[in-house]
């Protein structure tokens, strides 16, 4: 691998922490999110939906909101006699010279439903004398999977252990919501979308309009969160080229907060009937596993399980749940944080049963050591940092209301990438230019360009631009299972050293020596091995007359990385009068390769445990057991941690920088919540075996274990 | 969102009259609730009236060494206030931890008490409930784990979303009423009303053509008192249940008290339960536990919240602890 990655110099900016080049234009308000695109002549569009989770469509009137003041077109998403499958489901939809005015006017389309039986809950939809609400069958099974022999297994166990672990639906609540601005020149469209895919969305929306790819045009310069639910060209960004097409001007159409909750993609539930033995000595020796779950009305809710740990004999047979409900999407991580749940506090329970510590009972169930499973020696390293040795045994005997606990828990993760292609463009003045179509989804990703760049070629990042977010740059894959930097930073590399050494060749004969002997460091090109022979980087590039440099690279293996392991440690205060958690803090131990960018890395783990707290305690998709139409789609009601519910966070980043480039999105947000409710059952000794750890859940949970409730 | 008419009017008779222009009026403080309800479709006023220039912005001392709380004064003010930190601690405390800061700068004391319910069937225009002239409570056999347990034998279930009327209540507050036929003072505990299949659509005894001008406090004398809501999130969210006490002290031991209780009904509920069992006793711990118990007797929960039967519990031996100034327990 000629551009191999060297151990970053004492001058390089690599695995250094490096801030956020856009940071400023952020925070002044100067960069501009799709939300804040403003075209001459620009239309507001907005939708119709449902209000009911289930029925026929038996007509559509335009005519009313046709006539309404500023309404300049109006499209019909689904046609009469089609079904509308959840409350939110997009019927049609309407754009006007005012934003309030689209409302208005989306409110004046009439439309017709029959209204059709529903589920709202899980248990309901999939009884066996359920009515059947989906074409294809309320449920659909899953193929069965086996390892060794359970009967064996279980023969061996010293311990049976049988319960039910469950998690929620959650939503993705990105802070700019879904949607795009549209502009027609003539047959060429440029869209502004809020996505994770500029090239992705570009092929989809040009399918969806059946237009050339070509003369689409997506940009997407910053944005304001995906965590995976903007990775296609859904209805609000066709629609938004549609009705721009019809009304002759550009259309923004943006979701607003309820459109966010109850169709832009949530979380799948996932509930899970296990069996498991243990063998006296803490050995795992048979798993039996039961499992379902919801993506909603029609997607698939899997998930994997068991998680991690080595159950030698084992079965799991899983069935999708349809509910009338919003379908799911990709979300951070997708499936591995019910996987983990279910997992991690049977783990807590099985060490209870055979009196083990939490951690030595893990460390006896791992899979064996290798660099992308790292999890015994992390959690060593962990426990020592975090002081596991001070935890106490199940259950706070301490006086009064307030009981304190520690747990832990484990992520992997796949990732790689390798959708990946970037031009680098050396002027004849010196400054440098890497393109690449990237996307930066608020994770940092404009900022790994000029990062990787300056460290070849022996510059300051701020001597680098980058440009991203756009499919007029070369091509880079979507944003998404933390495949972005893998895929991304080889070939930002290669074309950066390619660069390079075509401009070695270029002043090499001006300073008398062999291209192959020349470095570039310090703002200098010089030969290696008599640095007199220097030039400044200016003056080199100077040399270059008319003619830049302008090379391409591709992504190649070498420089990145599949796998990554990582733990985490939480510790909880809990209120047994009030069944409150709160998180006191939390450590973070992640793998991710070899690190760019120190802080932007750091950034994405305390981001990732953030949201993990709010799956824990807070976030709640909650459906109206009767009406089906959602209850709390807002951010009053659906609860989100705000900056004083947030603990101590640290993070201790686990670089490996022989195996490259590794993505981090995904894996700090699978274990939080699962070390945080092994903490609470460390606390208390209730065992709470739901998700979100809400009052109401916890003191139930106290009140069978005995404990809990107003103290005399 | 519907067009509408906003005036300015500089005094109370000019507000009064901006109120009887015809259609729907509304009275806009610092519009934290009105603006979302608009925006939402629930509320579609033809004339909105702002207030805050209208209504008094101040605290004065009364003659009786009360205090007297005009309307618009924002509850940032309100709870940074000196004389109200040390005379009525509680509403202080309330005031300082309503939604977030940026509440706080915007909203108002009027509009706390006067806002409408926070109920997720009420807040959506999908669910026509009995408060917006449906025929069904929709929390009756639905998600109801935030609604209420005291004085929910009416049509309604919700609970009264004013962090504030709870103090006023316990320290025996009245509020200063003006109308077209002048003004009047109701008792804050008179003010607020259980919903009945008439007054269903409304909190309280306010008429539209009516403004609340005042909030005005008695001395406090010689009282102990305790505010403690339960919180799951620090902020930006409502209480669970609370509850504020206050204490006539009678020497070491309870005079007469005034416990009540927030977000558990449909007004600020005030426990005579409790307020019996302290009477006359020695506040200590054990006290403080007994009033809890008597504080929840009666409590009748719905479907999915009888959890707030025992935080309220907690929430009363709290304050009442707090009051003691008994910390550990």
């Amino acid at each position: 691998m000629k551009y191999a990655w060297t151990v970053p110099g004492t001058n390089s900016p690599l695995s250094t922490s490096v801030r956020r080049v856009d940071g400023p234009l952020k925070t002044s308000g100067a960069a501009k999110y799709t939300y804040d695109i403003l075209r001459p002549g620009m239309l507001y569009g907005r939708a119709v939906r449902s209000p009911h989770p289930h029925a026929k469509i038996v007509s559509i009137d335009l005519s009313a909101a046709q006539r309404a003041p500023g309404v300049k077109a109006v499209a019909i998403w689904k046609d009469p006699g089609s079904e509308v499958m959840y409350h939110g489901d997009m019927v049609a939809a309407v754009a006007a010279d005012t934003e309030e005015r689209a409302l208005d006017a989306a409110r004046l389309v009439e439309v017709r439903y029959e209204v059709l039986p529903h589920f709202s809950r899980e248990a309901t939809s999939m009884a066996v004398d359920a009515t059947q609400v989906f074409a294809s069958g309320n449920t659909r099974a899953g193929q069965l999977q086996e390892v060794g022999d359970l009967e064996v297994g279980f023969k061996n166990a010293a311990h049976v252990h049988e319960a039910t672990y469950s998690t929620q639906v959650i939503t993705h609540v990105c802070l700019e919501s879904h949607g795009a601005v549209c502009e027609w020149n003539g047959d060429n469209l440029t869209a502004w979308v809020s996505t994770q895919g500029v090239h992705a969305t570009r092929q989809q929306l040009a399918r969806a309009l059946m237009v050339p790819e070509s003369s689409v045009r997506v940009i997407c310069e910053y944005m304001g969160g995906g965590f995976g639910a903007k990775v296609s060209a859904d209805a609000p960004i066709v629609l938004a080229a549609r009705l721009a097409k019809d009304a002759g001007a550009p259309v923004r159409m943006m979701l607003d907060r309820k459109e966010e909750h109850l169709d832009s993609g949530n979380r799948p539930s996932a509930f899970s009937k296990i069996r498991a033995g243990v063998s006296a000595d803490g050995q795992l020796t048979a798993f039996d596993g039961t499992t379902w779950g919801t993506g909603g009305a029609g997607q698939s809710a899997g998930f994997p399980l068991p998680y991690i740990y080595q159950f030698p004999n084992r079965r799991r047979s899983h069935t999708d749940v349809y509910i009338n409900a919003g379908n799911q999407r990709p979300m951070r991580a997708p499936g591995h944080p019910q996987g983990c749940f279910a997992t991690e506090v049977l783990m807590d329970e099985l060490a209870d049963l055979v009196k083990m510590d939490p951690l030595a009972f893990r460390l006896k169930n791992l899979p064996p050591q290798a660099s992308n499973a790292m999890w015994g020696e992390y959690y060593r390293v962990g426990a020592q940092r975090f002081g596991w040795d001070k935890r106490h045994p199940t259950g706070d005997t301490t006086p009064g209301p307030i009981k304190t606990g520690m747990g832990l828990s484990a992520n992997q993760w796949g990732g790689g990438g390798r959708a990946g292609n970037a031009h680098v463009d050396i002027m004849t003045d010196g400054s440098v230019v890497v393109k690449c179509g990237t996307q930066d989804l608020g994770t940092g990703t404009r900022t790994l360009l000029p990062i990787i760049a300056a460290d070849m070629l022996g510059l300051p990042v701020n001597a680098v631009r980058g440009e991203i977010g756009d499919t007029n740059l070369p091509f880079a894959g979507v944003s998404g299972g933390s495949t972005a930097t893998a895929g991304i930073a080889p070939a930002i590399r290669i074309a950066s050293g390619l660069a390079r050494d075509a401009l070695f060749a270029r002043v090499a004969p001006t300073l008398g020596v062999d291209p192959s002997t020349l470095v570039a460091s310090d703002g200098r090109i010089f030969a290696k091995n008599d640095p007199s022979k220097a030039l400044t980087w200016k003056a080199a590039c100077k040399l270059l007359g008319s003619e830049p440099i302008s090379v391409d690279g591709k992504w190649e293996p070498g420089l990145s990385s599949v796998n990554s392991s990582g733990v985490q440690f939480a510790e909880v205060q809990v209120d047994i009068e009030t069944g409150i958690v709160k998180v006191l803090r939390v450590l973070a131990l992640q793998d991710c390769g070899l690190v760019i960018d120190r802080l932007t890395a750091e950034s994405q783990v305390y981001g990732g445990v953030i949201s993990s707290i709010n799956y824990a305690l807070f976030e709640d998709r909650l459906l109206d057991r009767n009406t089906g139409q959602m209850v709390n789609p807002n951010m009053e009601q659906y609860l989100l941690a705000s900056m004083s519910d947030v603990p101590q966070v640290e993070v201790m980043l686990m670089d490996q920088p022989a195996r490259g480039v590794i993505g981090i999105g995904e894996p700090p947000t699978v274990p939080t919540a699962s070390a945080i409710t092994n903490a609470v059952r460390n606390a208390t000794g209730a065992t709470i075996r739901s998700l979100p750890l809400h009052p109401h859940r916890v003191l139930e949970a106290l009140t069978q274990a005995g404990m809990g409730g107003t103290s005399a | 969102m519907k067009a509408f008419a906003y005036v300015n009017p500089t005094n109370e008779q000019e507000a009064l009259a901006a109120l009887k222009a015809g259609g729907i009026v509304r009275p806009i403080g610092g519009g934290q609730d009105l603006l979302a309800r608009m925006k939402d479709y629930l509320d579609q006023p033809d004339r909105l009236v702002n207030v805050k220039s209208a209504l008094d912005g101040l605290v004065t001392p009364t003659s009786n060494g009360g205090l007297r709380i005009g309307a618009a004064v924002k509850l940032v003010d309100l709870a940074g206030d000196p004389r109200v930190t040390k005379l009525y601690p509680a509403v202080a405390t309330a005031a300082g931890k309503v939604g977030s800061p940026q509440i706080r700068h915007q909203g108002t004391v009027g509009g706390n008490l006067n806002q409408r319910p926070r109920c997720w069937y009420f807040r959506q225009e999908e669910f026509v409930c009995f408060k917006k002239g449906g025929n069904h409570c929709f929390a009756v056999d639905g998600e109801n784990q935030y609604h209420s347990i005291f004085g929910n034998d009416g049509p309604s279930k919700i609970v009264h979303p004013s962090s504030l009327a709870v103090p006023f209540v316990a320290y025996g507050a009245s509020f200063r009423v003006v109308g077209p036929d002048g003004e009047r003072e109701v008792p804050a505990a008179d003010y607020f009303t259980l919903p009945t299949m008439q007054t269903v659509q409304k909190e309280n005894v306010l008429g539209d053509d009516e403004l609340l001008t005042h909030v005005i406090l008695p001395a406090p004398g010689a009282v102990k008192s305790g505010h403690y809501e339960v919180r799951f999130k620090e902020s930006r969210d409502w209480p669970m249940a609370f509850a504020t006490v206050v204490l006539v002290m009678n020497g070491a031991s309870v005079g007469s008290a005034r416990v009540v209780l927030g977000a558990v009904a449909p007004i600020p509920w005030r426990s005579e339960n409790a307020e019996r069992a302290l009477t006359g006793k020695l506040l200590n711990a054990q006290t403080a536990s007994e009033a809890a118990a008597a504080a929840v007797e009666g409590a009748r929960a719905l479907s999915g919240n009888a959890y707030k039967v025992e935080i309220t519990k907690t929430a009363v031996k709290r304050a009442l602890l707090q009051a003691a100034g008994i910390t550990g327990v």
